[in-house]
């Protein structure tokens, strides 16, 4: 989960990495009561990058153009993001612009420092300037020096840019984040550095071992924020709705149906075998709520359901599947009824379900749900072509 | 690696609900549980295995142990792995998801400096058919036979054995390296275990998009692995930057990575044909494969 600038800015200060003196701004006319001395800057507040590029960052020297720039900036989505807040900061004389980061690499499965001399915008087209240190033991300052002289710093500068890194890696360290970077820091002409820009990516699997962080999404919504129960739903511009139990069967899926020239339209995964109290119960509760929520993507023409499991028995599945359609013949019988008209009833047409579930021999009673609503099929491969053939003929007849 | 019927197992959050689950089933497939660890719970006899507060306890009653398992939750997974390692126990699987990144590099550097076999966390662990269950694997899915099968992911695993069992291959191993960002072991170090193992005979990887084990183990098979490999990726359709599932089943899009076009499904599966391992469009592709690489005739049933 990322956070905005003004919350890694917090924890920044906590840390004690220099930030400028900032004031959050909710709504334009909070600029009145600016505390900051003109001329600031205005930063929109959006977890999209690249907002300076496209306006989102404004430089003012009064309070009547701040308000006039702080409307504009509030109305200004980036990248479709509408910012949240505006962050008002006082402006910086920068002679240069380091860039400096900590993250994982999984495959070393260690820490690494990151930085440059040649940060700001351009980080990513100078990236052959960029310097790497690998925390293979306990961290200690020395990793930071080490980075610092490998960025070709020397005196009291590597010293306080060694002094910076070795705060960001405490941060990354206690926080459990992902991701802590710093771009630009900037250099005055003194020799003094200030983070002018910040993001912090926390871990999502870690997240709740921290309450100050939690405290930050609670505060703000995010949009890019993953539902907690981890119920992971993928929406995208086709109009097959694939339920699997595991996120790799229901990658393969996916790949699967577009292969055979058919477009996915939500992606759910309903598994959670490895979930620390997991129960038996779980997958069809997972199931049953799943379905409710593909089916409200309006797109989705069918639903394509692959299980595999030998712990919960088929007959449950079935019933999970069952009490589902029974429910939507109901709703849209309420609203034919309601409507008085029989177009009403087709336009909530319920999806037609392909089901295939790999487990135990199960001995399903087929005839237990109505095949005009219900596929029952052994293989994943015929289950796709089918489900894929039916929802070409859906979207051409609608 | 040694997993055999006569290895002797601990369970790690015995009373725990994953672990209430499939203690039992792990027993039924002929696993040796012998002891069981829950702090709190110690004193208990659960399926008629004695459950202790601590690893140090378990241990001096019934002596070595050469396998745990760990069930524990997420936050406390790093403290039951670093106790198991502290008892000198040097194999331990993981199957608890949502363990914090930086408590595994803690725990892999623990695990490096003592030679320990780390696998997970996020993990369905192994199952060697006929043998051993070590974990979720479901058993009627599997049976012995003289495929090695790797994999990152838990159900799909699964599916791919029962195409295998379906098609007449049986397995030497199944192992769930784990579907998190951070895990304990990766293909290249089971790709050599594997080529040395005397019962697999050829070995089917299954990868998915995210990081970079899969680049780093076609170079690897280029480079040392005698055994044929056939390879099957998923994801190759997945939207960038969003989660399904595994957390590391995510291709990053940070500035650090970029000029480094690795974690695509296409990087992968071009690693693999540069290595010339056979790579599946499908999951049913791969028995076929595998009949091919071993030089089995791979007659269509007709039906």
């Amino acid at each position: 989960m990322d956070l905005l600038e003004y919350q890694a800015k917090e924890l920044f200060h906590k840390m004690g990495i220099p930030i400028l003196p900032s004031q959050r701004i909710d709504r334009p006319k909070d600029l009145k009561g600016l505390q900051i001395p003109y001329p600031i800057v205005l930063k929109s507040q959006v977890y999209i990058g690249g907002r300076s590029r496209v306006g989102g960052v404004r430089f003012v020297e009064n309070t009547i153009d701040a308000i006039a720039a702080a409307q504009t900036i509030f109305n200004l989505p980036i990248q479709g993001e509408f910012p949240t807040a505006i962050l008002a900061e006082a402006k910086y004389n920068a002679e240069q612009e380091f860039y400096l980061a900590v993250t994982l690499n999984r495959s070393l499965r260690r820490p690494v420092l990151l930085g440059s001399q040649r940060g700001g915008v351009n980080v990513e087209a100078e990236i052959e300037h960029m310097q790497q240190v690998v925390v293979d033991r306990e961290f200690s300052p020395f990793y930071a020096r080490r980075l610092a002289l490998k960025m070709g710093l020397q005196g009291n500068l590597m010293l306080s840019i060694s002094q910076v890194m070795e705060k960001m890696y405490r941060l990354f360290f206690e926080k459990d984040l992902d991701l802590i970077e710093i771009n630009p820091l900037a250099v005055n002409a003194n020799n003094e550095v200030m983070a002018l820009d910040g993001k912090v990516t926390v871990n999502d699997d870690a997240l709740n071992r921290h309450a100050d962080l939690v405290a930050f999404v609670t505060k703000v919504s995010n949009p890019y924020a993953q539902p907690s129960d981890s119920m992971m739903l993928v929406e995208m511009d086709g109009n097959i709705g694939i339920v699997c139990n595991g996120a790799s069967l229901a990658m393969a899926a996916m790949d699967l149906v577009a292969r055979a020239g058919g477009r996915p339209a939500s992606v759910l995964n309903v598994g959670s075998e490895t979930c620390y109290d997991w129960h038996p119960s779980a997958l069809g509760d997972r199931l049953d709520r799943g379905l409710e929520l593909i089916s409200q993507n309006k797109q989705v023409k069918v639903i394509l359901i692959n299980l595999v499991n030998v712990i919960v028995p088929c007959d449950e599945i079935v019933k999970v599947i069952a009490a589902y359609l029974q429910h939507k013949a109901r709703n849209s019988r309420n609203v034919s009824e309601i409507r008085g008209n029989a177009r009403a009833a087709r336009s909530v047409r319920i999806p037609h379900l392909f089901v295939r579930l790999a487990g135990e021999d199960c001995l399903l009673d087929r005839d237990a749900l109505p095949a005009t609503q219900v596929t029952w099929l052994d293989s994943l491969d015929d289950a796709i072509v089918q489900a894929v053939i039916l929802a070409k003929a859906a979207s051409k007849s609608s | 690696m040694n997993f055999s019927t006569h290895s002797k197992v601990m369970v790690q959050g015995i009373t725990e609900p994953l672990g209430s689950v499939y203690t039992p089933l792990m027993q039924a497939y002929g696993t040796n549980v012998v002891v069981g660890v829950s702090p709190g719970s110690g004193g208990q006899v659960v399926q008629g295995i004695p459950v202790f507060d601590m690893v140090e306890q378990a241990l001096a009653t019934v002596g070595t142990i050469d396998v745990t398992v760990i069930f524990v939750h997420p936050y406390l997974a790093l403290d039951a792995a670093l106790e198991a390692i502290d008892a000198g126990i040097r194999q331990i699987i993981l199957i608890t998801e949502g363990m914090p990144p930086l408590d595994m590099v803690r725990l892999a550097r623990k695990a490096e400096a003592t030679e320990t076999l780390l696998i997970g966390p996020n993990s369905p662990g192994i199952i060697v058919p006929g043998q051993i269950l070590l974990g979720l694997h479901p058993p009627t899915f599997y049976r012995p036979g003289s495929v090695g099968l790797i994999s990152r992911s838990g159900t799909l695993t699964y599916e791919i054995a029962l195409e295998l069992t379906r098609a007449g291959l049986g397995q030497s191993i199944g192992i769930g390296l784990g579907g998190d960002a951070i895990v304990g072991s990766s293909f290249p170090q089971w790709l050599q275990i594997l080529d040395e193992d005397e019962a697999t005979e050829a070995i089917v990887l299954v990868g998915e998009i995210g990081g970079e084990t899969e680049e780093a183990a076609a170079h690897y098979i280029a480079e040392v692995i005698d055994k044929p490999v056939i390879a099957y990726i998923a994801g190759r359709t997945a939207p960038r930057g969003r989660r399904i599932g595994h957390a590391g089943a995510i291709i990053a899009s940070q500035v650090i990575e970029i000029g480094m076009e690795i974690g695509t499904a296409e990087s992968k599966i071009d690693a693999f044909r540069r290595a010339q391992v056979p790579v599946a469009e499908s999951p049913s592709q791969i028995p076929a494969l595998v009949k091919q690489a071993l030089g089995l005739a791979t007659c269509k049933i007709s039906s």
